[in-house]
């Protein structure tokens, strides 16, 4: 019987697993504790290469966003949808996502509450606004 | 010591939706570059092309097939692509190479075909030159990310969408004295904020169209552009800048790093200041852009280009005219090309080739480029040899 070997996964694949709990995934430097969201290797501020995760509660505020009406390929099944950017409650660090059920300006103010409740294999991490926050 | 750098010939096809292959534009702006400039390809030792998506059109390493179709298989060439910033970074290099006396002569050539490929597939490709997993992945196309950021600078500063209305116009009625324009069609105010929106709050006519087309320079050190007795300019400054790549890192979406950074170097060389520019093509994909351009290159003090625009600050015959040849805007974007095309208007006006979109009495000019939504850019500064 041939030996099964268990890839360790990548962080991409760990931040995407984070999301789906309604979590965002975070790199915290271990020599400045500069907080970093994307994939990161050197620090951008002291260079250090070593981090630790965190895990952040994904609710937010709107700090901008569109509403796309001409649509990439694979976001045609959703009938209205904006792209938001947001700053986290917990960390201050913005992210951004996809927030369906948006076809107005109306319908979504800047610093409206919002939260993380998934990650979609075509759209991405997927925003709600948070009711319990308005 | 650097020597200093001259283009000393300039070509562009027309830019549009163009029927031939990619390979083929690329070598109509090539031969009038070369024609213009008064050499033959043996003059040239080293080939800088710019291009983003050849592989729509089957064809990628896109440096030795132009070489070897100029005639100069044996000279080397190497393919540049940093998205809609593409055609200034190469132009960059090729700058960098004769300034440090690697060449005396070099053709620099943007160019790219897309048009074929159709709205959805143009707005899903270009869309791979974001921070795909935060940005194109998540559903935000290039108009979204622009309309982010307009919805940023229209909270943030005195400003409306009738403001952006006015750059487009601006630059339509530029672009209508181009013969080589894409949209050669003057709008309204009307026209544009009644146009369908595209990612809100930017609309069909605050957007860029989609382009073919190529354009090429002939670079040479100062002795090769003396020798050759033919009128030439002098590249006085130049500068590279860079942003972070997701428009969610940045720590103020109404300005473009990048851009600042640039044109403080290139400043800084030229030993120049932004109210010494005569007049600028600057990186207006959206109209948005224009706006946050002209405060980033330091023309007017931030918050306040939308008030410069309303007083027509920057039309042709204003204090620093903006985008002359009609800007991405009308002039046309193959994204590839677009950073060489702003330097073949810059020699057009400055050799008297630019017909009513002439500006009067220009001596000095900027030219002004970027990548994405800033994460790279390049600006650099001509003087007008008399």
């Amino acid at each position: 019987m041939s030996k099964v070997q268990t890839q360790k996964q990548s962080s991409r694949e760990q931040f995407i697993d984070c999301a789906k709990t309604g979590k965002i995934l975070v790199n915290q430097c271990k020599k400045c504790d500069n907080l970093i969201l994307e994939t990161v290797y050197f620090c951008d501020k002291c260079f250090n290469n070593s981090f630790k995760q965190v895990i952040f509660n994904g609710k937010g505020k709107v700090v901008t966003y569109t509403i796309q009406s001409v649509v990439p390929e694979g976001f045609e099944d959703v009938a209205s949808y904006a792209w938001v950017v947001f700053k986290m409650d917990e960390c201050g660090l913005n992210v951004s996502g996809f927030l369906p059920g948006i076809s107005s300006p109306a319908d979504l103010p800047l610093g409206t509450p919002i939260k993380v409740i998934d990650f979609h294999d075509k759209h991405g991490l997927v925003l709600k606004k948070d009711e319990n926050s308005l | 010591m650097r020597e200093k750098v001259c283009v000393l010939g300039a070509g562009s096809t027309k830019y549009g939706k163009l029927n031939e292959s990619i390979v083929e534009i690329a070598l109509n702006a090539s031969k009038d570059a070369i024609d213009s400039a008064g050499i033959t390809p043996r003059d040239i030792k080293a080939g800088y092309i710019s291009n983003v998506f050849g592989v729509t059109d089957k064809q990628v390493h896109m440096a030795p097939v132009i070489m070897s179709n100029l005639g100069i298989p044996d000279v080397p060439g190497l393919t540049i692509e940093s998205a809609c910033g593409s055609g200034s970074i190469m132009f960059r290099e090729a700058y960098a190479n004769i300034a440090a006396g690697f060449y005396d002569c070099v053709i620099a050539l943007g160019v790219e075909k897309i048009t074929h490929t159709g709205t959805v597939e143009s707005t899903t490709l270009f869309s791979y030159c974001s921070d795909f997993f935060y940005e194109g992945g998540n559903g935000a196309s290039f108009p979204g990310l622009f309309g982010s950021m307009a919805r940023a600078y229209l909270a943030t500063y005195k400003s409306s969408e009738e403001d952006l209305a006015k750059i487009a116009v601006k630059n339509h009625e530029n672009g209508f004295f181009n013969p080589k324009a894409h949209i050669k069609k003057k709008i309204t105010i009307d026209d544009v904020l009644n146009s369908p929106v595209v990612a809100s709050p930017l609309k069909l006519y605050d957007c860029c169209p989609f382009s073919d087309g190529a354009s090429a320079v002939i670079l040479c050190n100062e002795e090769f552009a003396k020798k050759s007795g033919k009128p030439y300019l002098e590249v006085i400054g130049s500068g590279r800048g860079a942003s972070p790549a997701a428009v969610q890192s940045r720590k103020d979406i109404t300005t473009i790093p990048s851009t600042i950074d640039a044109a403080q170097q290139a400043y800084k060389m030229a030993n120049l200041s932004p109210k010494d520019i005569d007049f600028a093509e600057v990186h207006d994909c959206f109209t948005i852009a224009e706006l946050i351009d002209i405060e980033d290159l330091g023309f007017f003090p931030k918050g306040s280009g939308a008030q410069a625009v309303r007083e027509g600050r920057t039309t042709l015959r204003g204090d620093i005219p903006v985008n002359p040849s009609g800007g991405l805007k009308s002039k046309g974007h193959p994204i590839g090309a677009t950073g060489v095309g702003q330097v073949v208007e810059v020699f057009e006006q400055f050799t008297n080739k630019a017909g009513e979109r002439t500006v009067k009495d220009a001596k000095i000019a900027l030219t002004h480029n970027f990548g994405a939504t800033g994460a790279s850019a390049a600006v650099h500064i001509f003087k007008k040899m008399e």
